[in-house]
């Protein structure tokens, strides 16, 4: 019964280090690749496409959906010992430090990273990615370049959009509904805030890109057992980036505030 | 030298031995047929050709060069060489028909888009799919993307050309179709081939000779005529079609009578 024990948590140890490697030496393959000719300007172009100008609308609605709610909670807070003016410069902290990046990272992996596992899980069971291992091609500089390049590029610039269209969020709510003034607003939002907070949301925004897209291609990759495999990558991906996120979250928040 | 030559292969999946100690060897301009019945390692056998699996023991060798020993540049280089034609084809469905055939060439010639579109046009051509570029996978027939599969594989202009059960699910028509087209590819351009085929048809037509693959073992390798006469009762089984004899692993249920079906 003991050895039985021993011998399971054993297998279960070995095969999360054997997953683990497996992703790490994958992720340092793309790295490596990179750097390796043909580069392929129009498989990045479409990539940004799909990654950045699909993604907007998704990120803009989140990101006003929850810079009202957040405004919302923070005005009623506020008000219970009379002092609404903080409203303004507690959103303006969170949405910079916090929800921008997060929900924007968040809702990426969901949209893109998803779609990186769904599209690459196919390749793999219909044998396209044997395919462009037979016609000498690298399917890592093939598929998961493109695809981390336009994710790192494109996960901080939504998350700067993400800020804004978030600022516009609190307004509507403490300026229209809650009766503050517009310019004390625009003023007391980014009173708490330095310009090392953007730069952190910025750098968080790219750790999640990375993430999104390795874990996004990885899962994709790894693919194996036809449509229940396919359907499974997809759903993988987005619960283990999630996951991801905000571990990494803590940590980056922990390191860079210091 | 042979061209292509398996040394003592042999890979299992787990505890499953698909490929047992199988030895070929394929000169230049051969064409070799592999037959076997499902599952007993013909697409293994061209996985480890192109480099695709690793051997468990033994090694495959193009042109001298041990493929499980390359470095990924080497081994690409090589792959060059060797055009793969896949059992569904395993056409790029994001890309249009001229878009996969034009794939290897963009990648790997420094060529310009018109040599690009004028050696597009001659595959396809080649393989009766000319006017086709404009499609997208999903817009053709199972026969039609196994077409346009060849001028994919043949697009590189490669000495080799591996064909995966080309004619698997086709009706008997579009089989004697890809059947020609194999033909007509291995006389216009004069490459060694391997083709893993059911179809005894063509297979012996395209052949010159044959390998039987049973149980992971290449229990022959010869020339057409004296396959048919072998008269190993594996071989005799496989050429008849015929369910009772060693062939299967588990017996088939009895053969009923007729009477006893519709009384």
């Amino acid at each position: 019964m003991v050895l039985t024990f021993i011998d399971k948590t054993g297998a279960s140890v070995l095969s999360a280090l054997d997953t683990a490697g497996d992703f790490a030496t994958l992720a340092g393959r793309t790295f490596v690749a990179i750097f390796k000719r043909p580069f392929d300007g129009k498989n990045l172009l479409n990539q940004f496409q799909a990654v950045g100008v699909h993604s907007l609308p998704v990120v803009i609605l989140t990101s006003v959906a929850v810079s009202m709610v957040f405004a919302v909670q923070l005005a009623f807070g506020f008000r219970q010992f009379q002092a609404e003016g903080l409203a303004a410069q507690v959103e303006g902290l969170a949405i910079v430090r916090e929800l921008g990046p997060v929900i924007t990272g968040l809702m990426l992996s969901g949209r893109i990273g998803s779609a990186m596992a769904a599209e690459l899980g196919t390749m793999q069971v219909t044998e396209q990615i044997d395919a462009l291992e037979c016609l000498a091609t690298d399917p890592i500089h093939y598929l998961f370049v493109p695809r981390f390049l336009a994710s790192i590029v494109v996960v901080p610039l939504l998350t700067v959009i993400s800020i804004y269209v978030g600022f516009w969020g609190g307004y509507m709510i403490l300026v229209g509904v809650e009766g503050q003034s517009a310019f004390v607003y625009s003023h007391e939002f980014y009173k708490l805030l330095a310009f090392r907070d953007l730069r952190i949301a910025l750098y968080k925004a790219l750790v999640f890109g990375m993430i999104i897209a390795l874990v996004g291609c990885w899962k994709g990759y790894r693919t194996q057992g036809g449509a229940e495999g396919v359907g499974n990558a997809p759903t993988s991906s987005v619960v283990t980036s999630s996951l991801w996120i905000l571990i990494s979250d803590f940590f980056l928040t922990k390191l860079l505030l210091v | 030298m042979a061209l292509i030559d398996v040394v003592n292969l042999s890979k299992a999946f787990g505890p499953k031995v698909v490929l047992s100690n199988v030895n070929l060897q394929v000169q230049e301009g051969e064409s070799l047929v592999v037959l076997g019945g499902s599952g007993t390692g013909k697409t293994v056998l061209l996985r480890n050709i192109m480099g695709l699996l690793t051997p468990d023991a033994g090694h495959v060798a193009i042109e001298g060069k041990i493929i499980a020993q390359l470095k990924r540049e080497e081994l690409f280089k090589v792959r060059q060489s060797i055009g793969m034609c896949f059992q569904m084809a395993a056409l790029f469905d994001s890309m249009t028909v001229f878009e996969n055939v034009a794939f290897g060439l963009r990648r790997h010639l420094e060529i310009s888009e018109e040599e690009v579109r004028s050696r597009v046009d001659e595959c396809l051509s080649m393989v009766g799919m000319k006017g086709t570029d404009k499609l997208k996978p999903a817009e053709l027939s199972g026969g039609m993307k196994r077409r346009v599969g060849f001028a994919r594989a043949i697009a590189l202009k490669p000495k080799i050309l591996l064909f995966d059960e080309p004619t698997t699910g086709l009706d008997p028509v579009m089989t004697d179709v890809i059947g020609r087209v194999i033909l007509d590819l291995k006389h216009e351009l004069g490459v060694t081939t391997i083709t893993i085929t059911h179809d005894l048809k063509s297979a012996f037509e395209i052949a010159d000779r044959i390998a039987l693959l049973f149980r992971g073992e290449c229990i022959a390798c010869e020339p057409p005529d004296a396959f048919k006469a072998n008269p190993h009762p594996v071989i005799q089984q496989f050429l008849r079609g015929d369910a009772d004899g060693p062939f299967l692993q588990d017996p088939p249920p009895p053969k009923r009578k007729s009477q006893e079906a519709h009384p």
